[in-house]
């Protein structure tokens, strides 16, 4: 597509994306970059990996904890302060522990609470004036296809998702009219390195479990990170104006077979 | 007529000859794609037939035109249709009811059934179903559209998972109120009062849709009976 965020002498709009050391945030990070955005990306430590891709991106690394409420002001005042204001958000990072619902410890739940749901309520927080100052934003928010539809063993995985998707909704009807657009995305089952972790916790080889996800899938095709990325960089695209409140779901029909 | 790519995919759009069918005609033209036109009225394709979609003899004809002339089908965009608003929902006629359900519904379906034949034998396409808005929350004063619209969506979703496991996708968009011939000067979706209820305070330009459609077809092999929806916030 021949739309850039801007012109070859416009100055080039600003991204931040939230776990981006890994999977679909790393390739989230480097597609926007590919379409023209300067990228400051974020995990919760740089191991050097943030570092790198930064320098791939024409951004900044923002480790951080997005938990931490000091992160979110941290992250907007240095991405503002180096690269300009953050005009395009993706909300990805996220933690995740499975257990049987009577079986989850309290501190399991709060966890992922407070990292899927409150970190991301704090970093849209700390975004939203640059993008009031400008009249123009985008927010896109990594749900999942579980808080649509649920999932055993992954309750508050999924509370955390499906509050994304109504914290996704309200955001849209609230700042729609200052020119500021939030929609989400709910993948299913990515080809990421998690799935080297889960197959080691299952017991079996990465073909194995790449197989098992298949055969759960109505197109029995694995997203890749680029995939997922791709729905990112359409959301963020000039072209996108009118989707607002909106749940994207490129996950193969996961969600509308048992919706 | 403006020239058009010489190799590349093709797309078949209905509906081509104004309003979204011309948008998304349009964009994937200058996108190098090779482009189709079903319509009543001429379009600005590389191939314009014209022919009625509710004819399925006629639309299956202008397909496999396509295919031969081509070689192949990459997407159909099944864009053509009408619209009446503003009749109370005992005052639709028989007629009236008919002739839309054949179009919007008919022509959709004739042309999945006209296309599928030629994508299935390359194993892969896309098809893009344009619905509405008023599918996903409802409407007063245009039932019969509406009921059409939202049946299109069963059709997407159903066939969609009917040839899941294969490399073609079906998927719909549903625009909100567009900025088109379709709505009228003096139509409700045009009025102020309206508009402002909306968040983003205005209609749906038509390069928006052609924009989501152009994605789904381009970049969207992961999306499986999808309702992509660029409706200005009127359905969230």
């Amino acid at each position: 597509m021949p739309e850039q965020p801007g012109g070859s002498d416009a100055p080039r709009q600003v991204a931040l994306v939230t776990g981006a050391a890994q999977g679909l945030g790393h390739a989230t990070a480097l597609r926007l970059a590919a379409d023209g955005f300067a990228v400051a990306v974020n995990d919760i430590t740089d191991d050097g990996r943030l570092t790198e891709l930064a320098g791939r991106t024409g951004g900044i690394a923002v480790p951080a904890d997005i938990s931490d409420p000091a992160a979110g002001p941290a992250m907007a005042e240095a991405a503002g302060r180096q690269l300009g204001p953050v005009q395009v958000l993706v909300a990805n990072a996220a933690a995740m522990a499975m257990s049987p619902f009577l079986e989850a410890k309290p501190d399991e739940w709060w966890h992922q609470i407070d990292v899927n749901l409150s970190g991301h309520f704090r970093v849209i927080q700390a975004v939203i004036p640059g993008m009031r100052a400008q009249g123009h934003g985008r927010i896109i928010i990594i749900s999942s296809g579980w808080g649509v539809i649920g999932h055993p063993n992954a309750t508050a995985y999924a509370a955390s998702k499906a509050g994304l998707i109504a914290l996704t909704k309200g955001l849209g009807r609230e700042l729609g009219p200052q020119g500021i657009l939030t929609n989400a995305i709910a993948p299913s089952f990515i080809d990421t390195e998690q799935l080297r972790v889960d197959a080691d916790d299952a017991g079996i080889t990465l073909d194995e479990m790449r197989q098992r996800y298949r055969e759960q899938i109505p197109v029995r095709q694995l997203a890749s990170p680029a995939d997922i990325a791709a729905a990112v960089a359409f959301l963020a695209a000039p072209g996108s104006g009118a989707v607002i409140g909106q749940v994207l779901q490129p996950n193969g029909g996961v969600t509308r077979t048992r919706a | 007529m403006t020239p058009g790519a010489a190799e590349g995919p093709v797309a078949v759009i209905t509906g081509a000859a104004s309003g979204i069918g011309a948008s998304c005609a349009g964009l994937m033209r200058r996108s190098g794609w090779r482009t189709a036109g079903i319509d009543l009225n001429p379009s600005d394709t590389d191939l314009p037939a014209q022919a009625d979609v509710s004819d399925r003899a006629a639309a299956a004809g202008a397909i496999d035109q396509v295919a031969e002339r081509f070689g192949r089908v990459d997407l159909l965009v099944t864009a053509a249709g009408y619209y009446e608003e503003g009749i109370d929902v005992a005052d639709i006629t028989v007629a009236q009811w008919d002739r839309m359900l054949a179009v919007i519904l008919g022509g959709t379906v004739n042309c999945c059934a006209a296309v599928l034949p030629h994508m299935l034998s390359r194993g892969e396409g896309s098809i893009v179903a344009i619905s509405s808005e008023l599918a996903l929350a409802g409407s007063a004063t245009d039932l019969h559209y509406v009921a059409a619209k939202g049946a299109v969506l069963g059709l997407v979703k159903s066939l969609a998972m009917e040839v899941a496991e294969t490399a073609i996708r079906v998927n719909a968009v549903a625009p909100g109120p567009t900025d088109t011939p379709l709505l009228a000067a003096d139509s409700l979706w045009r009025k102020p009062d309206y508009l402002a209820t909306l968040p983003l305070g205005r209609l749906v330009a038509p390069e928006e849709i052609a924009h989501a459609v152009y994605y789904l077809a381009t970049e969207g092999s992961m999306y499986c009976g999808e309702v992509l929806s660029p409706n200005a916030g009127a359905v969230i």
